[in-house]
């Protein structure tokens, strides 16, 4: 669905990542993991459109879709802002109705699924300043399900939630891979990157990796690309079905 | 009890005043919600040398008043974003520097110029004197502005609360702030002939910031920012009036700072609110 061809990626002139190859495939989830300053964020922005690689050319192999879904960090938005829950899952048919144009009924409906498939259909027209961190993030996968894009983009979405609402979120991210959407997530935890992913970009030390998770997941290259110190990788234990855990 | 609204003068100020509040508010509102109160306050003073030197150049008409204080915006604007990128003092303490060189030098060559207009009514405005050619203005900066929400008003909802949701969606995400700073002089610049260039931010900001106490939606919120702004006016025009030696612009702002604190006090989400929990 989407390729990236020996991108390099960077500020002003300036690389931050070497060239590097990777793609997104419909029905499937890719995860990027890096240190603080690899680049993730950078690299979310490339693939959202707003900032150009330094070199390398990016295809939509399919054409580029119409729209991406984003779900960013709810800890940087405004949790006292003046709407309420159902306004903000309807922002995500905006798009769709320009400028005037009333939400119809087959959106409306849309907007009613997303907040039920979220468990946020009690409290829709509650304001958003009673939402707590868990909640406001399943409104956000709400918006994104109401956009019903083909091509979804997460930036670190489980930061200050519980694990039941993770594990909620962990489901609907499986829905998007059946349903045949590509999926990328940013992510800073390792047992979120082996549990969700089936492919894995792993970026740190002005490098790139790309592969099947299974594969991009151990404990050499997590060193290598200054992910952890060679002490912390002793003592972690790696497994697709049991996540990453230290021994 | 209305005979005040006897006098012609009055009537003048009460429409001027009344579709200022029309077009003021919901600029004085997204300024709150974007967090850009204290931007709205310095691109207030920083539009003085513009008009200033238009002023002392062509003479007290509105076209030179609007071309000068726009040039002026718009290179305090630059010159702030400038000196943000370049050099290591954030936004607000270059705006800062910039408007208060601004103000100075907006005052200085009105003084030096030997202007016929006293300073008095250049900072707190004479809504009681307001001509034809100043209620074209803001009949036009009114509907400018009215429009102008009509057609960006999801853009910079989304764009407020969620600024890289989007820029996601929109290939013309700078063109909304762009415009909407645009809408902001355009606003100040309205205003100011009737309240002056210290207190026209005050009728943009104050009812903003006291609407938000009472509600959570954006709709809810416009409507009572135009309310709090309409009350000011009119209740701001009647003091002054009965309050001879009391200029109009002082008068507006404290009543609309008369409503913040009221609001403070008893809104359901002012200062006793128990159900928000601060972020």
């Amino acid at each position: 669905m989407f390729e990236a061809r020996t991108i390099t990626l960077g500020y002003n002139g300036q690389t931050l990542i070497d060239p590097f190859d990777f793609s997104l495939k419909a029905g499937q989830v890719t995860a990027v993991i890096g240190h603080n300053g690899a680049g993730k964020s950078t690299l979310a922005r490339t693939v959202l459109g707003l900032q150009p690689p330094l070199s390398g050319q990016l295809y939509w192999t399919r054409g580029k879709p119409s729209h991406i879904a984003y779900i960013g960090q709810s800890n940087d938005l405004d949790h006292q802002f003046p709407m309420r829950v159902r306004d903000v899952v309807a922002m995500g048919v905006w798009r769709d109705l320009g400028f005037w144009s009333a939400i119809d009924s087959a959106r409306s409906g849309r907007i009613s699924e997303a907040l039920a498939r979220t468990g946020l259909a009690g409290m829709a027209n509650r304001p958003l300043y009673e939402c707590s961190s868990g909640q406001l993030q399943r409104c956000f996968f709400a918006r994104a399900i109401a956009q019903d894009a083909p091509v979804l983009l997460l930036d670190e979405p489980f930061t200050a939630i519980d694990q039941k609402t993770e594990a909620r979120l962990y489901e609907i991210i499986g829905e998007w891979r059946e349903e045949g959407r590509a999926v990328l997530i940013i992510l800073h935890d390792i047992s979120s990157v082996l549990t969700l992913s089936d492919h894995c970009l792993l970026l740190g030390a002005g490098k790139a990796i790309f592969g099947e998770t299974d594969q991009i997941i151990t404990a050499e290259n997590l060193v290598s690309f200054e992910y952890m110190t060679e002490k912390q990788a002793q003592f972690l234990t790696l497994s697709k079905k049991g996540g990453a855990g230290n021994v | 009890m209305f005979e005040w609204l006897a006098y012609d003068f009055m009537k003048r100020a009460v429409v001027a005043t009344s579709v200022l509040s029309v077009s003021i508010a919901p600029v004085g509102a997204f300024l709150v919600l974007r967090r850009l109160s204290l931007a709205g306050e310095a691109m207030a003073h920083a539009i003085v040398p513009g008009i200033v030197i238009a002023f002392v150049a062509f003479g007290l008409s509105v076209m030179s008043m609007i071309t000068g204080g726009m040039i002026a915006g718009v290179l305090v604007a630059l010159g702030t974003s400038l000196l943000a990128r370049r050099t290591l003092i954030r936004e607000d303490a270059s705006l800062a520097s910039l408007y208060l060189i601004a103000l100075a030098l907006g005052i200085f060559i009105l003084s030096a110029a030997g202007s016929a207009i006293p300073l008095k009514s250049f900072l707190f405005g004479s809504a009681l004197g307001i001509g034809d050619d100043t209620l074209v203005l803001i009949g036009l900066t009114a509907t400018i502005t009215l429009i102008s929400f009509a057609i960006i008003l999801r853009p910079l909802i989304a764009a407020t609360f969620d600024p890289l949701f989007f820029e996601s969606q929109s290939s013309h995400s700078g063109l909304v702030h762009q415009w909407f700073m645009f809408l902001l002089v355009l606003n100040l610049l309205a205003a100011f002939k009737s309240l002056g260039t210290l207190m026209a931010v005050g009728l943009m900001i104050l009812p903003a910031t006291a609407a938000r106490y009472w509600v959570s939606t954006v709709t809810h919120y416009l409507m009572l920012t135009f309310g709090f702004a309409l009350l000011s006016c009119w209740v701001g025009l009647i003091l002054s009036f009965y309050l001879s030696d009391v200029p109009t612009g002082p008068a507006i702002v404290l009543v609309a700072g008369g409503l913040f604190f009221f609001s403070l006090i008893f809104a359901p989400l002012g200062l006793f609110r128990g159900r928000i929990v601060r972020k």
